[in-house]
Formats: C-alpha cells, sequence, structure tokens
C-alpha cells in the first residue's frame, strides 16, 4: 500500500538515500536496519511526506505523494526518533494538543487519550509533567502521541534508543500488540539487529544510503547459505594470529571483539584443522571454536565488512 | 488551532518561572535601579535636590533705595523726574525682586531661601547644612540702579560661594542669578527705552509659543521614563523567548510531528505571530500595571497608550515570526542569540532606553527608526498628554516595520521538502 520508487535524497555533500525502492503491504511488520548514518531516517521522513527527494517517487495505494500527501498524512503515525514532546506539559497536555492538532474534539479526544494511555502504561502518569519522566516513559508517550488518530501505519524511527531492557521490552511488546490485535502496518527502524529479527517479517538493510539486502528473515540468512560463521575464543589474541587470519584467502570476514572472534568462512572448507594449525604456529591457546546460528548481524559484517554497531 | 498554540505557550510559560521573572521581574528592577540611579539627569531634583541657600545683604535694601533718591534730589535734575525715577527705583528693587524669584513655585521645592546677617557669614561658611551662600555687598542695589536709572559704569556683582559636594546646587544658583541679570538688565533697559517688553515678545511669537506649549505639559518622572524604556526593550526580549520555544519545537520534531498531521505551516506561522503579540502584551501590561502602583505611572489617555501598544506588540509579532523563519531556514538558534545579545542592546540604546537622547537630536532621530524607539517616543508623547494625532509618524513607521518584519519572514520561512 505504500511504496518508495527509486529514492534519492541529496544534502549539500551527502547522498543520503541513493535509489531506495521499497514496499509496504497492509499488516506487515518491515524492518529497516541500518547503523548510525545509514540513511533510515532520511528514507522514513521521505515516506512519511515530510521531506521532499531529490529524485524518485512516493505512492499510497498507487497515488503520487511527493505532490498532494494528505490522504497519506491521515493515515501515518509517525514515532520521531527524537522525543517530540513539550517537556514543559503533563503527559495528558501533550496528548490533547495533539490531538487537537489531529481535529480530535471532546469525548472522542478523551476517549482516545485514555485508552492509548492504557496502551502504553501510562495511565497512572498522565498528569506528571514529561520532564519528571524517565527515558522509557518519553518513549513511550513519543509513541502514545503517533497513536491518538488511529494511524494505520505506524511509522517508527528508533524508538528504543537510550531506555532501559524493560521500557525496551514493554515497547516491542506493544507494537508486537498492535499488530495482532489491531492489524496495525508497522515500519520499524532500528540499529539493533535483534529488536528487528524478533519484530519483523520482512526487512530491509541499509548502509550508506544503499540498501544492500532485503526479504524475509529467511531470505536474508540464505545469503549466508553459502558461508558459515564461526566464533573462536581464548584468553588473549596475537597479532601475528590476527594478521594470518586476515591473510587467509578462504575467511571472507572477521570481527574482534575482546575475547572472541567471529569468522565469516566458506561452508565447503574444512577450515577447523586449518584454524587450529594457525592457532598453534602462533601460539594461541582456543578454548572454544563454535559454529554459529546466522544472525542478521552476519549478514550485515558480510555485506559491509563492518559491525552494525562500531 | 491556533488557540491550542496559545494555551500550550500559556502552559510553558506558566511551568517556567524563572522565564517569568527575566521577562518581567527584571524590568521591573531595572525601572527601579534606574529610576533612582540616573534618575536626576532627567527630573532635576525627583531625587532629593532641594538645598539650603543662605542669603546675606550687607546692606538693607530699602536704605539704599532711600540713599540714592536722597542723593538724586542732591542733583540738578528737575523735580518731576526725581519724582519719577524715585518712584521707578522703589519698584525695582533688585534684591526684593532676587528674593521672589527664589520664592517662586518652581525653586521653592528645590532651594530652602534663609536669609542672614552679615556677620553670621563665618559660621554659615563652616556650617555643612547650607550649600550655596549669596552675597549682595554693600550699595549692591543702590549701583544696580544707578547703572540702568543713571546710566552709571558700575558693574555690581553678587557673591556667590558654593561648597565642595555642592556643585550642582552652586551650578543651580549660578544659572538663576544669569538669568535673572540678564532679564532685569533687558527688562529694565527696554522700560528705559521706551519700549514696551511686551510689544517685544510679539515679535518674536512663534519661537516662543513652541516653548511655551512644550512647557504646557506634564513632566515626565524618572521612574515614568525608565518604566517605558524598560518595557519597549524587555518586550523585545519576548519576541527571541518565542522564537526559541518554536526553533526548540522544530529541533525536537514537535513542527514535525504537527505538519505530518496537516497543520498547515502558515498556520503555525500565524501562531508563532499571535503568541509574540498576545504574551508582549501580557507582559508590557503587566509591568505598566506594577509600575502604575509603585511608581505612579498614570496614562492620561488611556485609549492612546492602548493603541501605541498593539502597535508595538504587533511589530514584536513580526520580529518573532521573522526571527522563527530565519532559525528554521539556517537550522540554527544563532540568529536569534545574535538579536537578544546584540541588536536588542543596540536597539535599546538608540531608542533612548537607557537615557534620554535629547529632543531633535541626531541619536533621537536614529532612534525613532527603531521600533522599540519609536513606541518609546509615542508613549512619552502621549504620557506628556499629547494624542495619536501628534504620533502618526512614529506609528506609522512601527507598523511598516511589522509588516517588513513578516514579509521577510514569509519569504524565509522555509517550503515543504526542506530540510529537517
Ligand atoms: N538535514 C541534513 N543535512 C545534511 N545532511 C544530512 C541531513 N540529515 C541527514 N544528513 C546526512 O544524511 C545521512 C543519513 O542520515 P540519517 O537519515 O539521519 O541516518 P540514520 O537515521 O540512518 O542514522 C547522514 O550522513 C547524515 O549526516
Ligand atoms: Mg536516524
Amino acid at each position: 500500500m505504500l511504496e518508495l520508487i527509486d529514492i534519492t535524497k541529496k544534502y549539500k555533500q551527502t547522498k543520503a538515500v541513493k535509489n531506495m525502492n521499497m514496499y509496504i503491504e497492509k499488516g506487515e511488520i518491515v524492518g529497516l536496519l541500518g547503523p548510525n548514518g545509514a540513511g533510515k531516517s532520511t528514507a522514513i521522513s521521505i515516506l512519511s511526506s515530510l521531506l521532499e527527494p531529490t529524485s524518485g517517487d512516493v505512492k499510497f495505494e498507487n497515488k503520487s505523494m511527493i505532490k498532494n500527501p494528505k490522504s497519506l498524512r491521515q493515515i501515518v503515525g509517525i514515532v520521531p526518533q527524537e522525543i517530540a514532546l513539550y517537556e514543559d506539559l503533563s503527559a495528558e497536555e501533550n496528548m490533547k494538543f495533539f490531538g487537537r492538532i489531529y481535529r480530535l474534539k471532546g469525548k472522542t479526544l478523551k476517549n482516545k487519550i485514555s485508552e492509548v494511555l492504557e496502551q502504553i502504561g501510562l495511565t497512572d502518569r498522565r498528569k506528571d509533567i514529561v520532564k519528571t519522566f524517565s527515558g522509557g516513559m518519553k518513549r513511550r508517550l513519543n509513541i502514545g502521541v503517533a497513536m491518538l488518530h488511529d494511524p494505520e501505519i505506524l511509522i517508527m524511527d528508533e524508538p528504543t534508543v537510550g531506555i532501559d531492557p524493560q521500557s525496551r521490552n514493554y515497547i516491542l511488546q506493544t507494537v508486537k500488540r498492535l499488530n495482532k490485535d489491531r492489524q496495525m502496518t508497522v515500519l520499524y527502524t532500528s540499529h539493533y539487529m535483534e529488536e528487528v529479527e524478533y519484530l519483523c517479517d520482512r526487512i530491509y538493510i541499509m548502509d550508506k544510503g544503499n540498501l544492500i539486502a532485503s526479504g524475509t528473515k529467511d531470505e536474508i540468512k540464505q545469503i549466508l547459505a553459502s558461508e558459515n560463521t564461526i566464533s573462536l575464543k581464548a584468553d588473549h589474541w596475537n597479532e601475528r594470529f590476527i594478521t594470518n587470519l586476515r591473510e587467509n584467502p578462504q575467511i571472507h570476514q572477521m570481527k574482534v571483539d575482546g575475547n572472541e572472534i567471529v569468522l565469516v568462512v566458506s561452508k565447503d572448507v574444512n577450515i577447523f584443522s586449518k584454524l587450529a594449525h594457525l592457532a598453534e604456529e602462533a601460539n594461541v591457546q582456543l578454548r572454544a571454536v563454535d559454529v554459529k546460528q546466522v544472525t542478521l548481524e552476519d549478514v550485515f559484517l558480510h555485506l559491509t565488512g563492518r559491525a552494525l554497531r562500531d | 488551532m491556533i488557540f491550542q498554540m496559545i494555551k500550550k505557550q500559556f502552559l510553558q510559560f506558566l511551568r517556567n518561572p524563572v522565564e517569568i521573572l527575566l521577562l518581567i521581574g527584571l524590568p521591573i528592577i531595572l525601572i527601579t535601579i534606574l529610576g533612582n540611579a540616573l534618575g536626576n539627569l532627567i527630573d532635576g531634583g525627583e531625587v532629593d535636590l532641594t538645598f539650603k541657600l543662605a542669603l546675606i545683604e550687607h546692606e538693607d535694601e530699602a536704605l539704599q533705595v532711600e540713599n540714592f533718591v536722597t542723593e538724586l534730589g542732591s542733583g540738578d535734575l528737575p523735580d518731576e523726574v526725581i519724582t519719577e525715577i524715585a518712584a521707578i527705583a522703589e519698584s525695582l528693587a533688585p534684591i526684593e525682586t532676587f528674593k521672589e524669584v527664589l520664592h517662586s513655585e518652581e525653586l521653592n521645592d528645590m532651594i530652602i531661601v534663609e536669609e542672614a546677617y552679615a556677620r553670621e557669614l563665618d559660621a554659615i561658611k563652616a556650617d555643612d547644612s547650607y550649600a550655596t551662600i549669596i552675597e549682595f555687598p554693600k550699595n549692591f542695589s543702590a549701583d544696580v540702579l544707578e547703572n540702568i536709572l543713571l546710566d552709571g559704569e558700575m558693574n555690581p556683582e553678587v557673591i556667590i560661594h558654593y561648597k565642595a559636594g555642592s556643585e550642582i546646587a552652586g551650578n543651580i544658583i549660578q544659572q538663576i542669578v544669569t538669568m535673572y541679570q540678564e532679564e532685569y538688565t533687558l527688562g529694565t533697559f527696554l522700560g528705559n527705552n521706551g519700549i514696551d517688553p511686551q510689544q517685544l515678545q510679539k515679535m518674536g511669537t512663534e519661537s516662543k509659543q513652541e516653548v511655551s506649549s512644550a512647557s504646557l505639559h506634564e513632566p515626565v518622572s524618572a521612574k515614568a521614563y525608565y518604566t517605558i524604556g524598560m518595557i519597549v526593550m524587555n518586550v523585545l526580549f519576548m519576541a527571541t523567548t518565542i522564537a526559541q520555544y518554536a526553533f526548540r519545537e522544530r529541533q525536537s520534531h514537535i513542527f514535525n510531528r504537527m505538519i505530518i498531521a496537516d497543520f498547515s505551516r502558515w498556520v503555525y506561522f500565524i501562531g508563532i505571530l499571535l503568541n509574540a503579540l498576545i504574551f508582549a502584551w501580557i507582559q508590557a501590561l503587566f509591568v505598566y500595571i506594577f509600575a502604575y502602583f509603585a511608581f505612579d505611572v498614570i496614562w492620561p489617555n488611556l485609549p492612546d497608550f492602548l493603541i501605541v501598544t498593539c502597535f508595538f506588540t504587533l511589530a514584536v509579532g513580526g520580529l518573532a515570526v521573522l526571527l522563527t523563519a530565519i532559525s528554521f531556514r539556517s537550522n540554527s538558534e544563532q540568529i536569534i542569540s545574535f538579536f537578544s545579545g546584540v541588536v536588542v542592546t543596540i536597539f535599546a540604546f538608540l531608542g533612548g532606553s537607557f537615557f534620554p537622547s535629547g529632543t531633535g537630536s541626531f541619536l533621537q532621530k536614529l532612534g525613532d527608526y527603531t521600533p522599540n524607539g519609536a513606541a518609546m517616543s509615542a508613549y512619552l508623547s502621549i504620557l506628556r498628554g499629547e494624542t495619536i494625532a501628534d504620533n502618526i509618524d512614529h506609528l506609522v513607521f512601527i507598523a511598516c516595520f511589522a509588516i517588513g518584519a513578516i514579509i521577510i519572514g514569509v519569504i524565509s520561512y522555509p517550503k515543504r521538502g526542506a530540510a529537517s
């Protein structure tokens, strides 16, 4: 129902989004995954009619939204990456304000506010000033405000940044629940692959303005079907071992993370004896060697040579 | 919709007492400080400027006049002339006239005159409660009379003493004496030559009347002056405050939220204008009401006062949208900080908020081309008892400024699709 067609957005020096194609169907939870600066927020702003693309088109129900986004605006709810709330107003005052901006009135607005407060678990804090809220509570209210007008599509830009695990779980559950109970369509942006992996049916992965992969979770993981991810553990590494690994043509990607090294290697190679040999040569005591389940993180590592979160 | 913006702004102010204190408390504090510290520059006496003056005659005037007349008799003048001159001499009585000047209504409040004997001079000189002493030397009146009536060559002088630290009082007395001497000699000279002084005044009617019509009006007290000065200055901060709130709305993406809700960006623009206008009104009114009770700043013509306030707050609204638009476009708060940190000070200085720049001076003319300066001139004029009709030029300027600011604001306001 909502599509980005060959969207490019140029800022003065940077191309934030390059020839991006994307679609969202009714009832889906779509994930947009990418590290900071990948262009996720830019893509979302274009999708929600806040930003005009340099080229390309945004279509909602097959109609272009570039010139007249009115019909789109009525059904879209946006949760900005920033806490877009009045810190000096109470939760309820904020909701009233934004509800009125959405032309809701009187009893309808009142009921809607109570309903949303219930959903985001802030009913007993409704009278409190937002300034006094914890990060998680602000994030929840940030989401709540976007749901007042009963949007069909909820676009969420990194809604869990900088909050405690409980609030994060609460938010993830809420998104799942909204999708299940009310068939709310969700576009969920994040640089946490676990979130996207947990929530989303289909996933787009972005890096440096490019869409580098898209599809269902399984489809994306298929990218690594011909490869294995191997985890090595030891008390400490030495330069020689790492250089040896790096120079080995059978190892496609590697990431050193404390006393763990993650390697992406071709599946058909029997790498284990090779690794053991290299370790012995460099005098490294390996504690464990595991073949890992493929994660989106690995896919990202495979595609870009970098970790999602550097 | 716009009402929501106003309501939310009101709530935000309510929850930020520091902001309120800065916008309303600061001008009140400044009025008090400046009104007291710089007050005497304007009032010439609102702050205690009264001083004690000792007046010493070394010889009784009546006696001198009597002697003068007797001496005339001993001369070779015809009897009719002698009686005529004697009559004039008695009516002239220079020292008596000078005392009348000192006791006149304008000076009575400021100068406490005490007449003393010549033998007390040393004691008075030692007494610090006297700021100045005037001595009329022996034969003073007689010499004056001779000078005027008989074309004498005498040059009688009044001796003025003033004490260290009483320079202002000394200065005032010096001026009074000079003025008195000039009037005295001129008036008598004219009378002497058969020219009616009234006649001369008529000849110079035009310039004289202007002066006298200006002095017909109520003088403006220092507190009133600074009430206006500080209000027109501090109300400019309402424009920057509102622009700052708007910029924060944009930074925090609240503005985007409103756009996504299909809230017209132009309605938002008008909302900013109205917010600045309304809260500038409230701010100004608060301080004016406070000044009414605390500093006796009473407006002789309320509707005219309100009209000036309307125009000025419209200019503040214009400034607010201009600053908002530029900060949105440049995606930076710099313009707002620059305005509140530098431009307001320059405007306030030019507009005469800190000290009066003198009627007709270059600085004042320049100041009238700032919104606050023009408003200040209009306010002062209305406080003095003039009307809106006398201030059309100021109001026209303020209106032009407001409209100009709004137009530039509209032009620089980013259109849809600009970077967020
Ligand atoms: N208004 C802007 N002006 C210039 N460059 C921008 C602007 N907004 C974003 N960018 C640049 O575009 C790129 C993508 O940014 P963004 O879409 O915010 O990424 P993400 O949301 O994935 O972190 C970044 O390099 C960023 O610096
Ligand atoms: Mg972002």
